[in-house]
């Protein structure tokens, strides 16, 4: 650093004092400029030559103090240093130097050593200056580009997680991110037969880490539900797929809702979410959905499992959810803790538009302007849940050939298959290759499914839907459907597909037989179609969608000719 | 702040955190359960803790698999109540002893 050669102007009307400091600065080895007066050194002042200025105080045309203004105008952010030459030592002079800017004074007459050491002085200031002023820009320079790729990351970020249903009218959300990135994710799909797919998540952690495994998440929830696979095993494999990737330090707390609207039920699964609220029409308190599993990411997949809670529901329930981003809050004490401003909610005493409430108690305590976690709230209105499976196909409608197509196939599942695989996703696969059955996959997967259903349930594992009527017994149908299930040792179920489809129009017939007793036919009646009944309607939805539908050998199989 | 301490007669680690135990602790913490040999077992105090966040959860699961994952053992004494509903809520009872 004392090696450092500046590049210095000196200005003194003085020609004698101006030459004596030009050598002696020339023999430090710096580079010397001259001016004769002030205005003299403020023409000749270049910012980006000159880097340190010395002027004399009493100048003609214009005097030291102002030359050193005007030279600080012209250098504008430049940080070039002033240093004034003055016989006098007055200290209101010199108190008027460093009003103006000055960074010293060297006296006159000239000392050597005292302006050499000033020098020095001087240039170790430039130096440093000049290497924050380079580190600064470089840093802005990084910043820039750290923003503008994860502005770019962030659009593909939410085309990806936001490409879904969340529009429907059903559903409420907000979204609050406390970085650019948020690791809160919100996604929705409509199920091909009818309902919908809701799932509220809370990565571990604020910002680009922590939004990054939400990638895989969307990935396999709209994918895997557009094929129709049901929330126990899109659950495990999310799971999975997390667990596999994310960092043992990394995981996502989440709720899953499914929603049934053909059957008026709903499947909760909240896994490290603060408890999910539930209000129902006719009850004050709201019921609580605590979080009953691990988080997704934890477990391997030997160990996951999948606590689901099953409700009916009624016009006029509600449920929300939120991430702890809404059940903490900061204090004035900048200590976090449970956000007390909650308790009207959990108290019951919001009885209806809970989501506006939550909406703005989060606006009125300011926890939306200073957030210190990702925030995420969702309101389903299960009034609202509506059948959304025919709308939802419609926006993908595309213009594709008609070709024909002729094939039949048999799927048999024996006790073992019957336990373990779903067959449904496998078959939808295969029948939605024909460009008309793909428009109509939600009907199709509905037909599929309301007779697999009916087969397994009735057929193989002998269960009563009269269980259904009550809230209870609900639950128990469910719960015994599950265990009869995993001891099931016999029986069998075969699937008989043929699909004939023409340039214009065409057939599916479905035949579903049982290794079942089968039932009493004659009491059904396909025209009983009745919303308040949560059981018994699949029959009827069958027959509303089908061309023909018939039962033989005692209800043990069924055949159904689907045309369009 | 985490103070260690190892228990030589049970050839336990006991580490005690203070405070916001949050990302600020991520080093810190790691630091600390590293200097042990995997397979030791921990005890890891929160009674001084007034905050916990989802990082240092993500941290306990870190220091779970150090210890040894299902065959290891780490228990978790202490917590307040706010700790503790925060660990429950992510069903943590399940993988880590609480005391």
């Amino acid at each position: 650093m004392k090696d450092q050669k500046l590049k210095i102007l000196v200005a003194d009307d003085n020609p004698s004092d101006r030459m004596l400091l030009e050598t002696m600065l020339g023999q430090l080895g710096h580079l010397v400029a001259t001016a004769v007066d002030g205005q003299d050194a403020v023409d000749k002042f270049d910012p980006n030559t000159i880097q340190l200025v010395c002027l004399d105080i009493k100048m003609p045309r214009k005097d030291g103090w102002e030359a050193a203004l005007e030279i600080q105008n012209i250098a504008q952010e430049k940080m070039i240093p002033i240093v004034f030459l003055s016989g006098v030592s007055d200290p209101e002079v010199l108190q008027k130097c460093l009003e103006v800017g000055a960074t010293d004074f060297i006296s006159k007459p000239y000392n050597p050593t005292l302006v050499s050491a000033k020098l020095n002085a001087i240039a170790r200031l430039l130096v440093m200056q000049n290497m924050l002023s380079e580190q600064r820009d470089e840093l802005s320079l990084l910043n820039q580009q750290m923003v503008h790729d994860q502005e770019v990351a962030k659009l593909v970020y939410e085309r990806i997680t936001h490409s879904n249903c969340l529009s429907d009218p059903a559903l409420r959300t907000l979204h609050h991110g406390s970085h650019i990135f948020n690791g809160d994710v919100i996604l929705a799909a409509y199920k091909p037969n009818g309902g919908m797919h809701v799932l509220l998540g809370d990565f571990t952690g604020h910002g680009l880490s922590a939004a990054i495994g939400a990638l895989p998440l969307a990935d396999i929830f709209f994918e895997w539900t557009e094929k129709g696979f049901v929330m126990r095993q899109i659950l495990p494999e999310i799971n999975k797929r997390l667990h596999n990737i994310l960092p043992p330090n990394m995981f996502c707390a989440a709720a899953f809702i499914d929603i049934n609207a053909h059957n008026r039920t709903i499947a909760v699964w909240n896994a490290g979410l603060p408890d999910l609220l539930y209000f129902s029409a006719d009850e004050k308190l709201p019921r609580m959905i605590r979080s009953d599993s691990l988080p997704l990411g934890i477990l391997n997949e030997h160990e996951f499992e999948a606590n689901i809670e099953l409700l009916t529901y009624e016009s006029g329930d509600y449920l929300v959810a939120f991430t702890d981003g809404v059940y903490e809050a900061r204090t004035k004490e900048n200590k976090i803790q449970y956000n007390s401003a909650l308790d009207p909610l959990y108290a019951g005493e919001v009885s209806t538009q809970q989501f506006e409430w939550l909406e703005k108690m989060l606006h009125d305590e300011g926890i939306l302007k200073n957030p210190h976690d990702d925030i995420s709230v969702l309101g389903i209105n299960l009034s609202l849940a509506q059948d959304g499976s025919l709308q939802s196909k419609s926006a993908n409608l595309e213009k594709r050939l008609d070709a024909p197509a002729d094939f039949a196939f048999s799927y048999e599942l024996n006790a073992e298959s019957l336990k373990n695989t779903d067959p449904l996703p496998y078959l939808l696969q295969i029948l939605t290759t024909v460009p008309e059955l793909s428009k109509r996959s939600s009907e199709v997967f509905m037909i599929l499914s309301e007779m697999y259903s009916n087969a397994l349930e009735h057929g193989i594992l002998k269960l009563d839907s009269k269980l259904k009527t009550t809230v209870e017994g609900f639950a128990e149908y469910y719960s015994s459907r599950e265990s009869k299930l995993q001891q099931l040792t016999e029986g069998w179920l075969k699937i008989d597909v043929k699909v004939s489809a023409m340039n214009q129009g065409g057939c599916l017939c479905l035949t579903m037989s049982d290794s079942g007793d089968g039932y009493d036919i004659s009491v059904i009646d396909f025209d009983d179609f009745d919303h308040e009944r949560p059981f018994n309607r699949g029959l009827s939805l069958i027959h509303q969608m089908c061309k023909s539908v018939e039962l033989s050998e005692n209800g043990s199989k069924i055949s159904v000719q689907y045309c369009w | 702040m985490i103070i260690n301490q190892f228990d030589d007669a049970k050839s336990i680690a006991m580490l005690t955190i203070k405070g916001r135990f949050d990302y600020s602790c991520q080093q810190e913490f790691r630091e600390c359960f590293g200097q042990y040999s995997k397979g030791t077992e921990f005890v890891i105090d929160l009674t001084e803790v007034s905050y916990i966040d989802s990082s240092a959860l993500g941290m306990l699961l870190l220091l779970r698999d150090h210890a040894g994952g299902d065959g290891g053992k780490v228990t978790i004494q202490g917590a307040s109540d706010f700790v503790s509903s925060a660990l429950k809520m992510a069903r943590f009872e399940r993988l880590f002893t609480f005391h």
